[in-house]
């Protein structure tokens, strides 16, 4: 459904959709711009020249802008989470505009929680400040590793140190603080990530998110890809045995969190909840009615200037193949897929599908306790293999 | 009957039997030159194509002799290969004479002397014409002799001939007329026509090719086939020159067709011997026998709509070739299909050639394996086509596979890797001899089995092409033989298993197995793929389990990236099938079908 032009054709004023945009949403902002791209990262971002975060800025105040023309009046957020890209390449300044923005169209009354994603490089008190005295409530560090020769392997902008002042520094500022980190690098062992691992957690962090080094396409590294990577599943099968016994709980595949420190804008991402995506290369989903925003910041900026949505995806999937994408994102978390609630949303076709499929699966890879279908951590680490099956 | 003469002409592939029946059909004027065409008794593309005869086109010529009468001349062509030997003992049956055509260059080939043997054991007065003399590497001292010693004929009076150049035929004709006997037989006597061949035509149903040995048919008579007895009226009967022309009747000792309304080639078998109905023969003609194929393979359309298509030309093919038997296959791998039976690997190669031409399918033929008989326990005799048709290892007593005896002619300095194939293939030596100081004779009896294995590849890759073979079915012999089992994740998996010798199987059942574990990704689970004979399991592999699943960051709430990225992973996994748990690609089948690389 991918459209040559940057018109919406599809976006659906229908009952259902103004009905999604009257009520509490999660919201997303992204904000493009990184000091430098690294080599394997496929998220949209470009390095600013000057003036291109303001102009940006007024963007992002005229998207809300056309949003909110939608719902007749403020947008109901009860999740913020600003990604990129690398929000904390904005100055505190331009922090100090983005909250004005979203002062001006969001109501966040309902708030449960509002994250940003910072780096250690370019993390500084002044935001942390700044953010302690706005709404933020939870601070998402891209630390990746704590060792140095994996963080310059890995090209990263930053060395250890400078991610553990900033970790401390956020712990310390009272932030429910997070820790994405990665594993698969060429030399990496059991001995180096545990290392990490609990070097992090000495900071008392609540929450770490754990990624394997993918090769993406169109990605540096996805073009000519580095040699010597070591092979993921041992480290993260030793994630799965190390967290718990330090009190974290793996409440989704990625992701480990002391009880109830979940990140609650992304399980509502796994859930079905409805979110707005905001800036180039977001998504957005309404009940049903999902779409991308245009991944190209001038094509962006292009649809803005002239009053139109930049979206360039959209789609609205048939129940049978929404009732299978609901099951997977759900199976991503601990949760899982309850029987009732399947039933209820999807209807009874639709969840005696799930289960002949369910039952396909092997044994120890999943569980079902209390109506509640979901993948043990087993399941988890051959996740893949198992989401293929509901396709 | 005095001037009948019935003559047929045998040759080695490529000794140029079809020229010379050229330029016997120009020189008797029976075909103008204008309408001559290259091979003209040879009607399918194929034949001319490949240089050799499948069917046989009878043709009646008037010859006016030397001594002044006019003679007719049936010449009956043979097919040339050792799978339709049946059909040539048949042609062979229906002449008082042969041809025996032998190339001056090339000398005595392996055919030569098995197609001269059976004619010599039909009674058949022999005139060797030596063909193609006018060639520089011509030698036809050093042939002459050959037919003398090797084959054991009196050469002295053998011709000098190019059919090519058209050098001897006369004296070719003359030799007919003066040294072939008239046929013997009574026109008065009870009716026995032996059928020497039978074809399908569209419009008049089953035309059968006949030799009258006694008695005389025509139109309106009832007639009796003897060996399938069923009853007919003749509707037409006539002669070929070489189309066909009706006539009022056929008698003792001419060649003719006889249309009867027969709906079913297996009704007009070749042997067989038509008589009347009223009042019949005593006995049969000798020499009937049903045929039975020996090579099997399965054959499945590439293009699974095509398989109501298939069915439709195989069954048209029948009509026509009453040796071809098949019967419903399903495949793992290939999906709906049919295993046939052939006499031989060239019939199996003409077969699948004229599916894909004639009637434009793409298929895929499997490798192809022989029946085998199987004694049981309880002492009956069952026979298996393929290796699920074989019972349970308790129940059997015995199991016998076909054997050939193989003739190899070859250069001297290639025997030691000669015999060395044959040994490997499970050959026992019959006899070695000197045909001349550079040549020589080889004789193996073979497994049928390891011959269809690409044996006649390899052994012309050994001599470097210098080697010509010929064979023929010596019947069922015990054999050491056991069928493994392969099994993936403890289910056994038919398309997997094969059947060979003791002695072999656990080297076959280690490279298969071997083939299977690269073959079959990883899965959930380990996956133990073990070869069983019975149940004693003889090797064993296993698949570790999956480990690869990549953990990948959720890009700004894009979920679709996900789900486009799996049904990327799950398109490739589509076409697998699943044994039990086990997902295994059609590769894996596909690998398998094909015969075996090994060493």
């Amino acid at each position: 459904m991918r459209k040559d032009n940057l018109n919406y054709s599809v976006m659906p004023l229908s009952e259902s959709f103004s009905w999604a945009l009257s009520c509490p949403v999660s919201l997303y902002v992204h904000i493009p711009f990184c000091v430098q791209k690294c080599p394997y990262c496929a998220f949209y971002s470009v390095v600013p020249k000057t003036g291109d975060i303001e102009s940006y800025l007024n963007l992002l105040d005229n998207e809300l802008k056309m949003w909110t023309s939608l719902t007749g009046g403020k947008i109901h957020a009860q999740t913020l989470y600003v990604g990129g890209g690398t929000p904390t390449v904005l100055s505190s300044k331009h922090w100090e505009q983005l909250i004005l923005t979203l002062e001006r169209y969001v109501n966040f009354l309902p708030l449960l929680e509002a994250s940003v994603e910072a780096n250690p490089g370019t993390l500084s008190l002044g935001h942390i400040k700044l953010w302690r005295s706005w709404r933020i409530t939870r601070a998402s560090l891209g630390v990746q590793s704590l060792d140095d020769a994996e963080l310059s392997w890995l090209k990263r902008p930053h060395g250890a140190y400078e991610a553990a002042d900033a970790i401390a520094a956020l712990v310390a500022s009272g932030l429910d603080t997070s820790v994405d980190l990665m594993f698969g690098f060429p030399g990496q062992t059991i001995r180096s990530w545990h290392r990490t691992i609990k070097d992090c957690l000495k900071f008392g962090i609540r929450h770490l998110s754990i990624y394997e080094l993918t090769l993406e396409e169109n990605t540096p590294w996805g073009e000519n890809p580095p040699e010597g990577l070591t092979e993921g599943y041992p480290l993260y099968r030793f994630a799965q045995w190390y967290l718990p016994k330090r009190g974290f709980i793996q409440y989704e595949i990625a992701s480990f969190s002391l009880p109830r420190h979940w990140c609650r804008h992304n399980i509502a991402y796994w859930q079905g909840g409805n979110f707005l995506g905001i800036g180039p290369s977001a998504w957005g989903y309404l009940n049903g009615y999902r779409y991308g925003n245009a991944s190209d910041i001038k094509l962006y900026a292009d649809s803005i200037s002239r009053g139109e949505f930049p979206i360039v995806y959209e789609e609205i999937l048939p129940n049978e193949k929404a009732a299978a994408e609901s099951a997977m994102l759900a199976l991503r978390t601990m949760w899982g897929v309850s029987a009732r609630a399947f039933r209820r949303k999807w209807g009874w076709q639709a969840y005696k599908k799930f289960l002949q499929v369910w039952h396909l699966l092997p044994e120890d890879c999943k569980k079902t306790i209390q109506g509640k279908h979901a993948f043990s951590a087993k399941g988890f680490r051959v996740a893949n293999s198992l989401w293929e099956q509901f396709l | 009957m005095n001037n009948i003469r019935n003559f047929c002409i045998i040759a080695h592939v490529d000794h140029g039997k079809s020229t010379l029946a050229d330029r016997l059909l120009e020189h008797t004027n029976t075909i103008e030159s204008r309408k001559m065409r290259q091979q003209f008794l040879d009607t399918m593309d194929l034949e001319r194509e490949r240089g050799i005869t499948i069917k046989l086109v009878p043709v009646r010529m008037k010859y006016k002799a030397k001594d002044g009468n006019e003679y007719v001349l049936n010449l009956i062509d043979t097919p040339g290969h050792v799978d339709f030997s049946y059909e040539v003992s048949r042609s062979l049956a229906a002449c008082e004479g042969a041809l025996l055509v032998v190339d001056a260059a090339q000398g005595v080939e392996a055919q030569t002397l098995a197609n001269a043997y059976l004619a010599v054991e039909q009674g058949l007065e022999i005139i060797p014409v030596i063909n193609k003399i006018d060639l520089p590497g011509a030698r036809p001292e050093e042939v002459l002799r050959q037919i003398e010693e090797v084959i054991g004929l009196d050469s002295s009076q053998a011709i000098l001939a190019s059919a090519k150049e058209g050098i001897g035929i006369i004296e070719v004709l003359e030799a007919i007329v003066n040294r072939i006997p008239p046929p013997s037989g009574d026109p008065n006597a009870k009716l026995q026509a032996l059928i020497f061949d039978s074809v399908y035509d569209n419009y008049r149903g089953v035309i059968s090719y006949v030799r009258l040995v006694n008695g005389r048919i025509k139109k309106g008579q009832l007639i009796l086939f003897m060996a399938t007895e069923r009853e007919y009226e003749v509707e037409e009967v006539g002669f070929f020159t070489p189309s066909m022309s009706a006539a009022n009747e056929l008698k003792a000792g001419e060649v003719g067709y006889v249309i009867a309304n027969v709906k079913a080639i297996w009704e007009a078998r070749a042997g067989d011997t038509i008589t009347d109905a009223i009042s019949p023969a005593d006995k049969p003609l000798p020499g009937y026998k049903r045929i039975k194929p020996v090579v099997f393979c399965g054959l499945f359309p590439i293009d699974r709509d095509d398989f109501p298509h298939l069915r439709e030309a195989i069954e048209k093919l029948q009509l026509n070739d009453s040796s071809l038997v098949f019967e419903p296959e399903t495949s793992e791998a290939l999906g709906f299909g049919f295993r046939c039976g052939f006499l031989g690997l060239l019939h199996m190669d003409i077969t699948v050639e004229r599916l894909r031409r004639e009637f434009e399918i793409d298929l895929v033929a499997t490798a192809p394996n022989v029946a085998y008989e199987i004694v049981l326990s309880n002492g009956s005799v069952i026979e298996a086509h393929k290796p699920s048709d074989f019972p349970d290892p308790g129940k059997i007593e015995e199991i016998r596979e076909p054997y050939i005896r193989l003739t190899i002619f070859l250069p001297a300095d290639y025997v030691g890797k000669a015999m060395k194939l044959c040994q490997d293939r499970r050959g026992e030596y019959v006899s070695l001899d000197y045909i001349t100081t550079e040549r020589v004779r080889l004789v193996y009896d073979l497994p049928l089995a390891e011959f269809i294995v690409d044996f006649h590849d390899r052994l012309k890759s050994l001599t470097r092409g210098y080697a010509s073979i010929d064979y023929e079915h010596v019947g069922y012999r015990k054999s050491d033989l056991v069928k493994v089992d392969v099994l993936i994740h403890g289910e056994p998996v038919d398309a997997f298993s094969f059947i060979c010798h003791k002695d072999d199987a656990y080297k076959r059942a280690l490279s298969v197995i071997k083939k299977l574990k690269e073959l079959i990704p990883r899965q959930l689970f380990e996956v133990a793929i073990q070869a069983s004979i019975g149940s004693r399991v003889i090797a064993r592999e296993n698949v570790k389990p999956l480990r690869k699943n990549v953990i990948a960051k959720c890009y700004g709430g894009d979920v679709t990236r996900k789900r486009k990225l799996l049904e990327k992973q799950k398109e490739g996994k589509e076409k697998m099938k699943m044994i039990g748990k086990v997902q295994v690609p059609q590769e894996a089948f596909l690998a398998f079908l094909k015969a075996d690389e090994e060493g």
